[in-house]
């Protein structure tokens, strides 16, 4: 049988060509059919809209976001017929924003709301970042995945907001 | 032209079955105009809890993400630890686990069907079908001793074995699964009440359902061909002849057909892979630290791809663990299916995508600035449905 | 016994809500209802509406979006109405017990009548469970 239509190194290649080098902090294959690209901030929607066009991606699978401490990491993770390539980039905790790509991918609005609203980063020209998954009444500012806040901070926060709508 | 224009909220109670989910529905008369989806009903933060937890609590976690791809979501899981450890299950071991994954897919498929038969008022054949989904029940029941959470995927392999007597038996079960399907579906293709309220409905075109990053059998019904377990080969998917099954009408009927045609599909897989199975041992033993790491693991459940994203620093518990369950890729394109449809068909269209939500419950009607409302259980609402259809 | 409460333990209709379950145990209620099982027998009927319900069966840990509706659902109930929490999560929040959006089990939110155990509960737990409603119901 055929492994898949693209073979991994084909597309790797590609890339490695395609998007100046500038551009790329590191691009990888791990193992047949993941690709692990990573490219700075300020080249992130150009390389994206390169990419998406040249290699005619359509289907964005998830977009994860990743607490790094200092920064938030960012994945999205693009399927070019069977190979998953994941692009990373990163942005400042202190004040994460990155440029939407829903403009490019009419599939990712919901996607991006919810790194919104676990993480914090607020994307650039999204049309709607307004609640997803979290209960309504959750604190503003309260961002469940970052990795300083504890399950048991959450708690006592989620307690606290009770208490001050009792009292107001 | 306002004084027509209302929004209808739909959910989050709901009777049959499967998860609340809210969506508001943008209508004139009797047209949808705009459906906007409303989540976080179900949302209990098992992201969060995973880093809390061992690699090994955390298989039990995953399979109750959901309790009816529970295979889907532990395989995935498993798989991408088992990468991150760089090791390869026994070959054994990779066939069961592809066994119980098919017949995973074959009760959650003739769950869907029973399901939306249900939602078209079509009650007789939805007992049927969960009568049949049965054998698929005991089936798993026989080979893992349970019927929905398993606990039977471990780290490195599986918990049991396939005996003969058992392989014997799971054969003879899929030959009476795939004759009574072959002929739902040929009742279903031909059978008036049934074309008329699923064909033309819930129209979403190829072009759409891929700019929309559609998944699953509801991308297939749109006539794309495509399969995780065929593009990304995992397990022993690559060692198995099978077909990914399309459908061109872009509709509820397509789905129907889609998901008939996996069941048929799946038997035969089960069959030819109890047929060719390796011998030798099915687990093997794994160390609890795992080497630091990232990986991205995906695979075909029964509603579209499941993609897990885990992250390791080698200690016994990840870092990060991001699930995409294939619901969630399906909500845009469902929008998308109810944007210019009726009000009657909000049911079956929701339906159709096979979410991990479905039924709408209760349907509040409330007029726009008047601020009247008034409040529709899903039972009236599809009754509504039904004689709206007799009128026409 | 009196004719109401007769009537009464023969016809208890319920209503399912699923409270951020895994799915598991909503499966396994509508299999409790379907011809292998078929708790229709006891004259068990599922309806739509809270209004028309004598017993709310809940699934699931009940997270912190859902809980105002289960106490809306709850209240929405004529009396006198019956809770039945099915399966571990249920009774106990089970294996999210860590999770950070949970109320940890419905008996935090509202008063529960039977607890059916099991993560999946299965079919037959589920009769056992409501045979001793009824049980409970005709006193």
């Amino acid at each position: 049988m055929v492994e898949t239509k693209e073979s991994k190194t084909g597309l790797l290649e590609r890339l490695r060509n395609s998007i100046p080098q500038e551009w790329i902090l590191s691009l990888k294959a791990p193992e047949p059919r993941r690709i692990f690209l990573s490219v700075k901030r300020e080249h992130f929607k150009e390389a994206m809209t390169k990419m998406l066009k040249d290699e005619e991606i359509t289907h964005l699978s998830t977009i994860t976001g990743v607490d790094l401490g200092e920064e938030i990491e960012v994945i999205y993770h693009l399927d070019k017929s069977g190979t998953i390539l994941s692009v990373k980039t990163t942005t400042p905790k202190s004040q994460p924003t990155l440029p939407t790509v829903t403009d490019l991918i009419p599939g990712a609005p919901l996607y991006e709301r919810e790194v919104h609203e676990l993480l914090g980063v607020a994307f650039d020209g999204h049309p709607d970042l307004s609640r997803l998954v979290l209960p309504e009444g959750w604190p503003p500012g309260l961002y469940p995945l970052r990795r300083e806040i504890s399950i048991e901070n959450i708690r006592s926060a989620l307690e606290k907001a009770k208490e001050e709508k009792k009292v107001g | 032209m306002d004084e027509e224009r209302v929004i209808i909220p739909i959910g989050p109670q709901h009777p049959a079955l499967k998860e609340p989910m809210n969506f508001m529905l943008k209508v004139e008369g009797e047209k949808v105009l705009e459906a906007i989806p409303n989540l976080g009903y179900n949302h209990r933060g098992i992201e969060k809890a995973a880093t809390v937890r061992t690699y090994i609590q955390n298989l039990y976690l995953a399979e109750r993400i959901c309790g009816i791809c529970s295979i889907a979501h532990v395989q995935c899981y498993a798989q991408g630890v088992e990468k991150l450890l760089e090791m390869e299950i026994p070959p054994r071991a990779q066939y069961v686990r592809l066994i119980l994954s098919e017949l995973n897919r074959l009760h959650s498929h003739l769950l869907w069907v029973g399901v939306a038969a249900h939602e078209i008022g079509f009650d007789t054949l939805f007992m049927y079908l969960w009568r049949d989904r049965e054998i698929v029940m005991d089936t798993l029941e026989l080979i893992t001793g349970n019927r929905v959470s398993y606990g039977f995927t471990m780290l490195g392999g599986v918990r049991r074995d396939i005996s003969p007597d058992m392989a014997a038996r799971v054969k003879k079960e899929m030959k009476t699964v795939r004759d009574r399907t072959q002929y739902y579906k040929k009742m279903s293709s031909n059978e008036r009440s049934i074309l008329k309220r699923t064909q033309g409905v819930g129209i979403l075109k190829p072009q759409d359902a891929l700019a929309l990053c559609a998944c699953g059998p509801t991308l297939r019904a749109s006539n794309i061909k495509w399969d995780v377990r065929r593009e990304d080969p995992y397990l022993a998917y690559n060692e198995i002849p099978f077909n990914v099954v399309t459908s061109d009408g872009c509709d509820v009927l397509s789905r129907m057909i889609v998901h008939y045609d996996e069941v048929i599909e799946a038997t035969n897989i089960i069959e030819y892979a109890l047929d060719h199975m390796p011998s030798g041992s099915f687990r093997e033993k794994v160390t609890r630290r795992i080497p630091a790491g990232e990986v991205v693991s995906r695979v075909e459940a029964p509603r579209g791809e499941d993609i897990h994203y885990i992250k390791s620093n080698g200690t016994d518990k990840p870092e990060r663990f991001k699930v995409r369950a294939p619901t969630l890729g399906n909500i845009p394109a469902v929008c998308k299916m109810l944007s210019d449809s009726y009000i009657a068909d909000v049911p079956i269209i929701l339906a159709g995508i096979d979410p991990c939500f479905s039924c709408t419950d209760r349907v509040t009607f409330v007029k726009g600035e008047m601020g009247k409302g008034w409040i529709w259980t899903q039972e009236e609402l599809r009754r509504y449905a039904n004689r709206w259809y007799q009128q026409r | 016994m009196n004719v109401v409460k007769w009537a009464r333990s023969k016809s208890p209709w319920i209503i399912h809500f699923n409270t951020g379950s895994c799915n598991g145990c909503d499966i396994e209620v509508v299999a409790a209802l379907t011809p292998k099982f078929d708790l229709e027998r006891f004259g068990v009927l599922l309806k739509g509406s809270p209004r028309h319900a004598d017993v709310i069966v809940v699934t699931g840990p009940v997270t912190n979006q859902v809980k105002e509706r289960l106490k809306r659902v709850y209240e929405q109930m004529p009396s006198p109405k019956f809770v039945m929490a099915i399966g571990t999560c249920a009774c106990s929040g089970g294996v999210f017990k860590d999770c950070y959006n949970l109320c940890q089990g419905v008996d935090k939110v509202i008063p529960v009548d039977i607890y059916v155990p099991g993560c999946a509960a299965s079919p037959e737990a589920i009769i056992d469970g409501a045979a001793k409603l009824l049980k409970k119901i005709s006193g």
